[in-house]
């Protein structure tokens, strides 16, 4: 949850006060939560431009529908979900492009998994990189579905309940969709052994 | 019995639930290799889930006025189309009274023909009736005879 200071305005006012018209209001709004729109989405998309276009649109859907919030869940996770899904559209567009679009560059990236081993500090740098390329990798054999739900289980430190509820899915699905994308990620990662 | 745990099986307890990874765990803890192999990936792991959220404040100010003029543009937009909503259902509602209002006021024309077949009913039943009015008084029988005194008394003045 995001730290809001006693003397500001509850979300809720916020949102009546832009309903009237007091397009400050929706400005506040942005501030607060910005930042974490920004970090979901590109937990997922794991790309700084598309994160950025993401929380822009994010926050003007959130806009063009605030008078169908119906406050049932907090804000904060309203916008996060607007942001998954417009997050898991992005990556289901890039699957869709780079099926067309494959190069034999990408392809060859088999290649660049080695082995880990007990190397000093600024080598380790260098290992987190090849992981981070492993995982990117490996991720590729992702559906949109799973990609989004290891991503926020990965990166956001999400717990499977809260994804499930971000998600509009039940915890035993996500569950699933975790462990068959950990499996082919695992497969992946066998290089590190 | 498994000696020692790759970083490939110690991701994994990342997304297990506490009971189902408690051997591996119970492993690491009694296993200085594998706790070490276990706090390596878990700072390769933060080092990857880092985010670029510490963007400088201008990166958050140019999305925020990108946002805002959007969202102003939408509400613009918003306005315009309701506007022209209400002008086009108001030019709809002017169009419908007025429309009632000249339906009501242009009074009827009583079509001539049905006074006649009216008088031409009435007479009807009884020919020999003293109120009797022809469709032509001077082709009656008392007045066919005046004609022309009537012609001349209009030719003389």
């Amino acid at each position: 949850m995001t730290q809001i200071n006693a003397f500001d305005p509850p979300d809720r006012e916020l949102i009546a006060r832009t309903l009237d018209g007091d397009g400050g209001a929706f400005g506040l709004l942005v501030e607060r939560f910005q930042r974490k729109i920004y970090r979901v989405a590109y937990a997922i998309v794991r790309d700084e431009v598309e994160a950025d276009t993401i929380t822009q649109d994010t926050f003007i859907q959130a806009y063009t529908h605030l008078a169908k919030f119906q406050g049932r869940s907090e804000f904060e996770t309203w916008l996060t979900r607007i942001a998954i899904n417009r997050s898991r559209d992005s990556l289901r567009r890039r699957r869709f492009v780079r099926f067309f679009s494959s190069t034999d560059d990408e392809e060859n990236r088999e290649g660049f998994v080695e082995p880990v081993d007990d190397r000093p500090d600024p080598e380790r740098e260098i290992m987190a990189h090849q992981l981070r390329g492993a995982i990117e990798l490996a991720e590729r054999q992702l559906s949109a579905q799973q990609k989004v739900i290891f991503r926020l289980r990965h990166y956001e430190n999400r717990s499977l309940e809260e994804i499930a509820e971000l998600l509009g899915l039940r915890s035993g699905t996500v569950r699933a969709h975790l462990f068959r994308a950990i499996h082919k990620i695992r497969k992946q990662l066998e290089a590190f052994r | 019995m498994k000696t020692h745990y790759t970083e490939a099986d110690l991701l994994e307890t990342y997304y297990m639930q506490p009971d189902e990874a408690s051997d591996i765990i119970a492993h690491v803890n009694g296993c200085n290799e594998c706790q070490s192999r276990y706090r390596r990936l878990g700072e390769k792991l933060r080092d990857i889930a880092a985010c670029p959220s510490d963007k400088p404040a201008t990166f958050w100010t140019r999305q925020r006025m990108m946002i805002t003029r959007a969202v102003e543009n939408a509400r613009h937009q918003s306005q315009a189309t309701a506007r022209g909503g209400r002008i086009a259902a108001a030019a709809m509602l002017a169009f419908v009274l007025g429309g009632a209002v000249v339906y009501k006021t242009i009074p009827r024309p009583k079509p001539p023909v049905v006074v006649v077949a009216q008088q031409s009913m009435a007479a009807a039943p009884d020919a020999d009736d003293d109120l009797d009015v022809p469709r032509d008084p001077w082709q009656s029988e008392e007045l066919k005879d005046f004609g022309s005194v009537v012609a001349w008394e209009s030719w003389s003045r």
